[in-house]
C-alpha cells in the first residue's frame, strides 16, 4: 500500500491495509483487483494497494481466517478469486474500527491530525 | 488463462509451496495483471506495453515472493483462534494441573499432623488453600498470553478461567456417567455434594483466576500494529 507518509512504519500500514479490506469485503465479496480498485476510487487516490502489497496482506488475512477466497466466475466470463468476509473476520472488523478512531483521536490531540470520519 | 503466468513465474521464481497452492497464487497473480493490463489498454496503450508497465509496477519481486511466503507461513499451522485461544487455554490446564499436583505430592499434606487430631478436611486445606493462592498467577499467565497473540477480550477470559471451566466440565460431564456406570458412585452422590464440588472446584477459583487475569483483560492493542 501506498500513502502520502513515505516514512510511516510498515506495520501500521499493514494494519490499515487489514481495516481497508475488511471493511470493503464487510459490503460484498470482491476478487483482488476489485479491492485495490475501489480502495483507491474511494479513497481518492490516497490509499492504493498494488500487486506486491495487496496479495500478501489477503494470503495473512486468509490464513488467519478473517476472509476466505473462492474461485468464482466475474462478470466478465473469467474466473476470478473472490473474498468474501467470515464471521472471525466480522468479529475483527468492529475493534479494528474502534481501535483505528483512536488513535486518529490520538494523532488529533497531539499533532492536529483528524480523520475523515 | 492469462498469457503473463509464465513471466509471472519467472519474476517471482519457484515459491516452494504445495503444487495446488503455487498454481492458485500464480493464477490469481496473474489475473490481476490481466485486468490492469486492460485498464492501460483501456487508455490507449498497445497490449505489450500494458502488459510491461504493470508488470514492471512491481518494485521488487523478490520481496514480494518473500512477503507472500511470509504471509503464508505465518499461519500455515496454527490459526488464529489456535494462536489466541487454545494455547492459552492449554497452557493454564497444564500450569494450574502442575500445582495442584505439586501441592498435593510435595506439599506438607501428608507430613501434616493437625493439633488434635483435626478433621478429615484439614489434608485438603493443606494443599487447596495454597493452590488457590496461586491461581491469579495463572489467570494472569493466561490472560496475558492470549493479549499478546491478539486475543479478543473473550478469548482472554475463557482462557484464564479455562482450569474452573474444565473442572465445571467435568464435574457436569463425568458424574452423571460415573452415576450410570458405577452403582457404587450413585448409592453415594447426593445434589448436595455435587454443588459443594462445583463451589469448591470451580466457583472459589474462578475469583482469584479473574483477580489475576484483570489487569491484562482488554483489547489487544496489537492490533493496529499486527
Amino acid at each position: 500500500m501506498r500513502t502520502h507518509t513515505p516514512g510511516i512504519d510498515s506495520k501500521i500500514k499493514r494494519g490499515s491495509g487489514e481495516l481497508a479490506i475488511l471493511a470493503m469485503l464487510d459490503r460484498e465479496p470482491l476478487h483482488g483487483y476489485e479491492i485495490s480498485k475501489r480502495i483507491a476510487q474511494q479513497t481518492g487516490g490516497v490509499l492504493q494497494f498494488n500487486l506486491a502489497s495487496l496479495y500478501p496482506l489477503l494470503y495473512r488475512m486468509e490464513r488467519r481466517g478473517w476472509v476466505k477466497g473462492d474461485w468464482e466466475e466475474a462478470p466478465s466470463g473469467r474466473q476470478r478469486r473472490y473474498y468474501r468476509l467470515t464471521t472471525e473476520g466480522k468479529k475483527q472488523l468492529a475493534p479494528l474500527r474502534e481501535e483505528w478512531g483512536m488513535f486518529f483521536q490520538a494523532l488529533h490531540r497531539i499533532a492536529g491530525v483528524s480523520h475523515a470520519g | 488463462m492469462p498469457a503473463n503466468r509464465e513471466w509471472i513465474k519467472e519474476r517471482l521464481g519457484a515459491l516452494g509451496l504445495p503444487p495446488q497452492r503455487e498454481q492458485e497464487i500464480l493464477r490469481e497473480l496473474s489475473e490481476h495483471v490481466e485486468d490492469l493490463a486492460a485498464a492501460s489498454e483501456a487508455h490507449g496503450m498497445g497490449r505489450g506495453e500494458a502488459l510491461h508497465a504493470t508488470l514492471d509496477s512491481v518494485p521488487d519481486w523478490t520481496e514480494l515472493r518473500e512477503a507472500i511466503l511470509s504471509a503464508e507461513a505465518e499461519e500455515a499451522n496454527m490459526n488464529y483462534r489456535t494462536k489466541t485461544l487454545w494455547l492459552p487455554v492449554l497452557g493454564a490446564l497444564t500450569l494450574s494441573n502442575v500445582l495442584l499436583a505439586g501441592f498435593q505430592i510435595f506439599g506438607p499434606a501428608s507430613r501434616f499432623r493437625w493439633p488434635g487430631g483435626g478433621t478429615s478436611l484439614e489434608p485438603y486445606l493443606v494443599f487447596f488453600v495454597p493452590w488457590l493462592v496461586t491461581q491469579p498467577g495463572v489467570g494472569a499467565i493466561a490472560a496475558y498470553w492470549s493479549r499478546r497473540a491478539g486475543g479478543t477480550m473473550l478469548h482472554q477470559s475463557v482462557a484464564a478461567l479455562a482450569p474452573a471451566i474444565a473442572l465445571l466440565g467435568l464435574f457436569v460431564l463425568i458424574l452423571p456417567f460415573s452415576v450410570l456406570l458405577d452403582k457404587q458412585v450413585e448409592h453415594n452422590f447426593r445434589l448436595h455434594g455435587f454443588l459443594i464440588l462445583t463451589l469448591v472446584w470451580v466457583v472459589l477459583p474462578s475469583v482469584p483466576l479473574l483477580l489475576g487475569a484483570a489487569p491484562f483483560l482488554r483489547r489487544a492493542h496489537a492490533q493496529i500494529s499486527r
